[in-house]
């Protein structure tokens, strides 16, 4: 859970990449690290074995001005996603405030994308939370592959259901699209917690944000 | 309406109290009080030398990861931990159900002595998070007040 400290103005949110194993969660937080501000980020923590999965989770701190008279502290996680590490899952989820559901687009990885989304919705349950009540963006990862599933298979698969949520295609191997994510479970997040308390794209889009590398990052997200 | 749990500036300042007396007491370095989520609540002590955000997030994996290790040996988990380093060290102890306290120390001075008034520092802000969340401060914005902008931007 998210908490105001009055006296520094700091408000802290915390948002965790989630997934199947070998889904590209990590290589979000790599290229996010690697392309944000360095005055507005801190370290990555990466706890991963030897061969470079992740054991533990991986840590990024992010600073940034949003809200009027606040700093605002955005702490990105990742969730190990071998199927092995659930009890270490629902242990960095605790206190989540907002999701990033990364999904691997190739056809053979479509039932663990699902098995991975039930585990979440299952995992934050335990919570006593809803995937309805917390801030979340799906992203459609390694659109660069051959043999992906086309988008509105994804969808169906994924999203569907009454209350969508935003959906991107993403290569976070090289970045497309992982800000635009990034930035809109930021947003939601923050207009969660606005006296309107509605993001200011309304209703999520009903297909997911293309990519599009003509078109600069920031200005493919919605209006 | 949703709204953020506040620590009013009177909060914030009857625990820094709180935990100024307990380095004071015990010659430790820094004390950092966290939820089980790796959010910070409250910090005092020497912050310059240590990322205490980091810190924070690695104390409560930790805290957490020996929570099987407890159940194995018959316990509901462990109240603290100790961490020993060559010159500087680290203490967590459990606060409440939600909290937990992390102490860093150097050869100043002893873990016995950072255990024993560790207690009754824990149980102090115990108290104080209790009272808090027992009147629950809640916060919320204007949507004017919330930039439209990305929040992040991608310096390529």
């Amino acid at each position: 859970m998210s908490i105001i400290n009055y006296a520094s103005r700091e408000i802290q949110f915390k948002i965790v990449y989630y997934g199947p194993a070998l889904c590209g969660k990590t290589t979000n937080l790599n290229y996010i690290h690697q392309r944000i501000n360095p005055l507005n980020r801190g370290d990555l923590v990466s706890l991963a074995t030897a061969t470079e999965r992740t054991l533990f989770f991986d840590f990024l701190p992010l600073n940034a001005v949003v809200i009027k008279g606040f700093v605002t502290k955005f702490q990105l996680y990742t969730v190990p996603g071998q199927v092995i590490y659930n009890a270490t899952r629902q242990l960095v989820l605790r206190s989540v405030d907002g999701l990033v559901f990364v999904a691997d687009s190739q056809w053979e990885k479509m039932e663990e994308n699902v098995e991975s989304f039930k585990n979440l919705t299952d995992n934050l349950a335990l919570q006593n939370m809803l995937i309805d009540d917390v801030p979340c963006v799906l992203e459609y990862n390694k659109r660069d592959l051959p043999n992906i599933a086309p988008i509105n298979y994804m969808e169906y698969v994924l999203n569907n259901r009454k209350k969508r949520l935003q959906s991107f295609e993403v290569i976070s191997s090289t970045g497309q699209n992982v800000f635009a994510a990034l930035n809109a479970v930021s947003q939601i997040l923050l207009h969660k917690f606005s006296k309107q308390s509605e993001a200011p794209q309304g209703a999520p889009l009903p297909v997911a944000i293309p990519l599009d590398p003509t078109t600069p990052e920031t200005q493919r997200l919605p209006a | 309406m949703n709204t953020i749990p506040v620590l009013t500036i009177e909060d914030v300042a009857t625990l820094d109290g709180v935990l100024g007396d307990f380095l004071r007491k015990t010659e430790a370095d820094l004390t950092v009080v966290i939820d089980r989520g790796g959010n910070v609540i409250s910090q005092c002590g020497d912050m310059d030398a240590m990322d205490v955000t980091v810190i924070a997030a690695l104390a409560a994996g930790s805290f957490a990861a020996t929570r099987e290790l407890a159940r194995r040996i018959g316990e509901v988990e462990f109240n603290a931990l100790y961490h020993q380093g060559n010159g500087n060290h680290m203490f967590m102890n459990s606060v409440d159900d939600e909290t937990i306290m992390i102490t860093v120390f150097g050869s100043r001075t002893t873990v016995g002595l950072i255990r024993f008034y560790s207690t009754t520092t824990a149980q102090n802000v115990a108290s104080v998070l209790k009272l808090l969340r027992r009147t629950s401060h809640g916060l919320s914005f204007d949507a004017k007040d919330i930039s439209a902008a990305p929040v992040f931007v991608d310096q390529s």
